[in-house]
């Protein structure tokens, strides 16, 4: 398998000297910082023109394997995450983007680092800006982009710097992307209350024992290709790599057996931190594949390798059919699977030994199958829904489109989640 | 029969499919483009996706590989 990957890229290469055109994102999953502008999305018609996206989400989960309590806990946990995207055009060949928004989140097992339910670790909120810079360059096939931006919420911080090269060929068949990120973290350590060996400090001490790091870098290649007047596909790729604190410090972990050095075993079994190794490589390889089947019934199909040095390999395919029940009005089933092997380092509530040089029972990194199905409706009129005066001036905005989406998601492991998210976008002058 | 038994042909058919395809592709114009410029045809994830997208990478340890919990956040508990 990873030579066919690695056989694929080398392949996939040398065509993208005749890069171009087709709009991709830079990740296989458009998170992080914004990625360069794609050559298609620099059309003469949208100079001048800001586009606004108010995107919001509630989230909702459940399950009993919550990390805090070893893998026995509660997983309750609802997240708001109001976000504004904004694209705005400078002049016919550079323009700034950013990406500006807040995480409200109340979680029912970090209630349970100090087993007082009223403790503040019960909700947080995390706040996050994301801006970037890209130029296309005089032969109008090739962009450069920059950007930068940082997370921070109660007790972790993050930083990052990104740099992305976008080229398409003469023909806008086909486009090469590259790019990079480096995150920089500080995570502050709060440990379990009764792991603390110190409780007499100050501020964020005071629930720990100071800070730790971690560095990530990412590097990410797409590459799109025209197939015919019907069809297009991308592969693409994000090879991670991150040093540092990989664990989390709050989640307890308890064994079958007992350790001299670690006391009396509490009410539980006898407790310690959750440890990870230091370093961790992902070699993800993605395939998307859009099809426009018929008038009425397109096809979105998705299927990614992932495979890391934790000893997790995964699978996951996602297939979506937008049917236009009227030319502006879509309506979107889609239908997610996912399966995963255990890390290495991964076993249930009192599976571990203390002899184990690193143990976690967090459920994230065990072995399970997870589904999504979901239902989403976008509603897109040729001259948008509603136009008004904006505050600046006299401009007039346009309320282009709303799009509307609900999903349900449940893993073998028992955890069930319900999401709803929705996408206003607006363009002013 | 293991889940990865089975995927295993599964994916080795969708790469060389895609490796298989991309010589077979034809040359198409600017003006041969109306289906592939729909919004559905785009090769992204949609904006309105990202939350999932985002609390998936949380909740499943071989998510996103997006620089892993990186910013922390929803779901990192």
């Amino acid at each position: 398998m990873r030579f066919l990957l690695v056989a694929g890229l080398v392949l996939a290469l040398p065509m993208s000297a005749l890069a171009q055109g087709t709009p991709t994102s830079n990740r296989l999953d458009g998170s992080g910082p914004p990625a360069a502008a794609s050559a298609a999305r620099l059309a003469p018609a949208s100079v001048g023109e800001t586009d606004v996206d108010f995107i919001s989400s509630y989230y909702q989960q459940n399950g009993d394997h919550g990390a805090v309590e070893g893998g026995i806990g509660t997983q309750h946990l609802t997240d708001v995450s109001p976000t504004i995207i904004l694209n705005v055009p400078l002049d016919s060949v550079a323009r700034l983007t950013a990406n500006v928004g807040f995480d409200y989140y109340a979680s029912a097992s970090t209630d349970r680092i100090d087993q007082v339910l009223s403790s503040p670790s019960s909700r947080d909120v995390r706040y996050h800006l994301d801006l970037g810079y890209s130029r296309t360059l005089k032969d109008k096939r090739t962009i450069l982009g920059l950007g930068g931006g940082a997370s921070k919420e109660y007790d972790y911080q993050s930083f990052n710097l990104a740099g992305s090269w976008t080229h398409g060929s003469r023909d806008g068949n086909r486009e090469l992307s590259i790019g990079g990120q480096v995150y920089s973290d500080q995570v502050t350590l709060i440990l379990p209350v009764e792991l603390r060996t110190g409780t007499t400090g100050t501020g964020n001490q005071k629930h720990g024992s100071g800070f730790d790091n971690r560095q990530s870098y990412n590097l990410n290649i797409v590459y799109s290709q025209v197939i015919s007047k019907r069809l297009q596909l991308a592969v693409s790729t994000e090879l991670v790599t991150q040093r540092g604190l990989l664990s989390t410090p709050f989640h307890r972990v308890y064994f079958y057996n007992s350790a001299p050095e670690l006391g009396t075993p509490g009410q539980l079994g006898t407790a310690k931190t959750e440890l990870l190794p230091r370093l961790r490589t992902k070699y993800p390889v993605g395939l998307r594949l859009n099809y426009y089947a018929t008038d009425l019934v397109q096809i979105r199909g998705f299927y990614r390798f992932y495979n890391d040095n934790f000893g997790i390999r995964a699978h996951t395919f996602e297939l979506e059919a937008p049917v236009k029940v009227t030319p502006f009005f879509t309506l979107y089933p889609f239908y997610r699977y996912h399966t995963q092997t255990a890390a290495t380092y991964f076993a249930p509530y009192l599976a571990h030994s203390t002899a184990d040089e690193f143990y976690s029972s967090d459920y994230d990194l065990a072995a399970f199958t997870a589904q999504k199905l979901g239902l989403g409706f976008r509603y897109a009129p040729l001259y948008g829904l509603s136009r008004f005066k904006t505050p600046f001036g006299d401009r007039v905005a346009k309320f282009k489109s709303i799009d509307l989406r609900y999903g349900h998601y449940w893993q073998t492991t028992g955890l069930t989640a319900n999401i709803v998210s929705v996408d206003f976008s607006f363009v002013m002058p | 029969m293991k889940l990865s038994a089975f995927f295993r042909p599964v994916a080795l058919g969708l790469l060389l499919a895609g490796a298989g395809a991309l010589p077979a592709c034809v040359s198409v114009a600017a003006y041969q483009k109306a289906y592939l410029n729909d919004e559905d045809m785009k090769l992204a994830t949609k904006k309105v996706e990202t939350p999932e997208v985002n609390f998936e990478s949380y909740r499943e340890g071989a998510g996103g590989a997006n620089g892993g919990k990186v910013g922390g956040g929803c779901g990192c508990n």
